[in-house]
């Protein structure tokens, strides 16, 4: 049968709309689901999609893909690839699993919301097919992750993850809600098609996939290549809906992906980036991480953007000197805090693995390597416990990450500095500047408490790390830990230095007595949550602050500590009522 | 590259021979290749063009054009579809072609 050419026959089937008389436009397309705003109603009747497609050849060429995945996967069925694997390696689809997987399926809802309430039935039709993409990678990252379980429990993450409240997990649903199923359509359509789907996905699913191939995992670089495929043709609602926005309101559009840019970004750097600098092995790492953002988004994802008439965000220098930090303090938290998440990390500081990190990252040496010495020389001591943690790190109130985030000051250093802020009585802790005014812009939305709040406020029994680690739904055989079993470690040949004392046997989570506080020790990666007593004195408070850093990530020193308090030093005989520290107050100690 | 734009494949059969039939599409020497493994990014400054008559000679005949999104995981650019071609290009270009226009 010959076949017109699409073109021949494609607008009889994409401009289907007629005006309704029956029923109010208002009630079967309302504001705040359609949000039209400033654009006028009339005009999405020119939305044009550039990437065209008709049903059969959909139909046609989902099916060649499906074929094309699932032989490759039948024909690895009965290989040993999987055991040889690296172990790091398995880490980074442990995690992509967990992370995606029903990610996939909300990003389903998010395209049947704009099949529902897009504004032209061009873009309705388009959002249908993307729909149907969104199924399908939720189902074959399932079906693929489905394999594992039997020789591995973590691999169970790729459907529990989000249905629990673990740490990682809680960061992504605050990114993916407010992306795909927090706000209208029109947002939608900026935030997941074009800042996530052109911009951000590109790195998990095309870069990591050339480190997924380098390292043996062809099923399941076969897999991610593929499904971005999908991604490709339907991120391309995003155009036509950007250019009917900067032509009637370019500030909402330039507001909407400056905020989604930067807290895709946030997320990345825990899902991507250390999947990339440290789990992917040495010899099979393509690039590094700075230089895939650099290739996907610093050149081709930016360069899009101003084609369109946008600017770079406003905080762009921020967000450069961001990719030689994020990753980094994140990997560390994510490592020293391992029990936390439900996979193995791979420490990747060997010295051959630190060698490569210092030629890609010049400051990571200067700011990591101390810390991983530290815990360098407790491993090798035997001093297992002090690699590992007694507290929970900080969240930020907004990307419910840790407050890790290394930012220039203004003597040139690099330090974790609090961003916090007041409102209606509450003190709020941010992790950069840009979170803090992200929320402030925010305020009136809905706000999920961070886990370190939800600690504080009595919601996690018992208070303390085991409770917080069932709270999470970790269970023992999930726990992560050591990749490589610590064998990492016996590179180095240090004496041991660093043995760590602790002031008393008790964990400062078990104490009912709150005074908590954010605090930071000296040159300590990361905020963290310490409980001191009102008439604790500063020398004391010192010791609580100390003992969660000082011998596990800090060397310690034979040198007083002086307790900082709102900027100004304090008396170490001083109590914390006479101070006037109050609860979710910040506080930093360091060597005198 | 400064404006690249073009497509990003990934690791297929037909790779080679997609970028062959892109290299004809495009003036000679033009066309710039790059092999990250699981996939190949094929790029020129503002316009790069691939047509279905090119693909037919060097992936095989009745490939039709809609199959080009099997092979290709991502793009550079912006796009334009059809039947019988498929352009990357960029609206605002330093690059000198007026190529571009619509």
């Amino acid at each position: 049968m010959a076949l017109m050419k699409r073109e021949e026959w494609q607008d009889l089937v994409r401009e289907v709309d007629w005006t309704l008389s029956f029923a109010d436009d208002n009630a079967v397309f309302p504001e705040w689901q359609s949000e039209t705003g400033k654009v006028p109603r009339d005009a999405w009747s020119a939305w044009e999609e550039s990437y065209k497609i008709s049903y059969s050849e959909y139909v046609s060429v989902q099916r060649e893909k499906e074929a094309s995945a699932f032989a490759v996967k039948a024909a690895l069925q009965r290989s040993t690839v999987f055991s040889s694997l690296d172990e790091g390696w398995k880490s980074c689809a442990k995690l992509h699993f967990g992370a995606v997987s029903l990610a996939e399926y909300m990003a389903f809802v998010a395209e049947a919301r704009m099949a529902r309430f897009g504004l032209a039935g061009a873009w309705r039709n388009m959002a249908v097919l993307g729909a149907l993409d969104e199924i399908r990678h939720c189902q074959l990252s399932l079906f693929f992750a489905h394999e594992f379980v039997s020789k591995d429990p973590q691999y169970d993450w790729a459907l529990k993850a989000f249905h629990t409240n673990q740490w990682v997990i809680v960061a992504a649903r605050a990114l993916f809600d407010a992306m795909m199923v927090g706000g209208n359509v029109v947002d939608t359509a900026i935030q997941l098609p074009l800042v996530f789907e052109t911009g951000f996905t590109n790195l998990q699913f095309v870069g990591l996939a050339s480190d997924a191939l380098a390292s043996g995992d062809i099923n399941f670089a076969n897999m991610i290549s593929s499904v971005q495929t999908d991604e490709a043709r339907h991120a391309q609602q995003c155009g036509p809906t950007l250019e009917l926005l900067m032509k009637h309101d370019p500030v909402r559009a330039q507001w909407i992906v400056d905020k989604m840019f930067w807290l895709s970004a946030r997320v990345f750097a825990v899902l991507t980036g250390h999947a990339m600098d440290y789990y992917t092995p040495l010899d099979h790492r393509k690039q590094s991480y700075k230089e895939f953002m650099r290739e996907w988004i610093v050149s081709q994802f930016i360069r899009t953007l101003q084609d369109y008439g946008l600017k770079k965000p406003w905080y762009w220098e921020e967000f450069i000197e961001g990719l030689d930090i994020w990753h980094h303090s994140l990997h560390l938290g994510v490592w020293f805090w391992r029990p936390t998440v439900w996979w193995k990390p791979q420490a990747g500081v060997s010295k051959a693995e630190r060698k490569w990190l210092s030629a890609k990252y010049p400051k990571w040496e200067e700011i990591y390597g101390p810390i991983w010495d530290q815990i360098i020389a407790n491993v090798n001591n035997g001093n297992m416990q002090a690699t590992l943690p007694e507290t929970v790190p900080w969240l930020c109130n907004t990307c419910h990450l840790p407050q890790c985030t290394h930012t220039a000051s203004h003597d040139g250093r690099y330090l974790v500095q609090d961003f916090a802020l007041t409102h209606d009585g509450y003190t709020y802790h941010f992790c950069s500047r840009v979170c803090r005014q992200i929320w402030w812009e925010d305020r009136d939305m809905l706000h999920v408490k961070t886990l370190t709040e939800r600690l504080l406020a009595g919601d996690i029994q018992p208070p303390d790390f085991a409770g917080l680690l069932k709270y999470m739904g970790l269970t023992p055989d999930v726990m992560g830990d050591d990749a490589y079993n610590y064998n990492w470690a016996a590179d180095y040949d240090q004496p041991g230095y660093g043995r760590t004392r602790h002031a008393n046997g008790e964990r400062n989570m078990n104490e009912a007595h709150p005074i908590p506080i954010n605090a930071k020790f000296g040159n300590d990666f990361v905020m963290q949550m310490v409980v001191i007593m009102a008439a604790d004195t500063m020398a004391e408070v010192a010791q609580k602050v100390a003992r969660h850093s000082v011998g596990k990530r800090v060397k310690p020193q034979t040198r007083d500590m002086v307790v900082y308090y709102e900027g100004r030093a304090v008396a170490a005989d001083a109590t914390a009522t006479e101070v006037g520290i109050r609860p979710l107050q910040h506080v930093f100690v360091d060597y005198v | 590259m400064e404006d690249a734009v073009g497509p990003v494949l990934r690791m297929c059969d037909e790779l080679e021979l997609v970028v062959r039939a892109i290299e004809d599409d495009n003036p000679a020497g033009s066309v710039e290749i790059i092999d990250y493994g699981a996939y190949v990014r094929v790029q020129r400054p503002g316009f790069l063009r691939l047509t279905r008559a090119s693909l037919e000679r060097h992936v095989g005949v009745g490939f039709r054009m809609s199959q080009l999104e099997s092979i290709m995981s991502a793009f550079a650019g912006r796009i334009r579809t059809s039947s019988d071609e498929v352009v990357w290009y960029f609206q605002t270009t330093n690059a000198s072609s007026g190529e571009n226009a619509r």
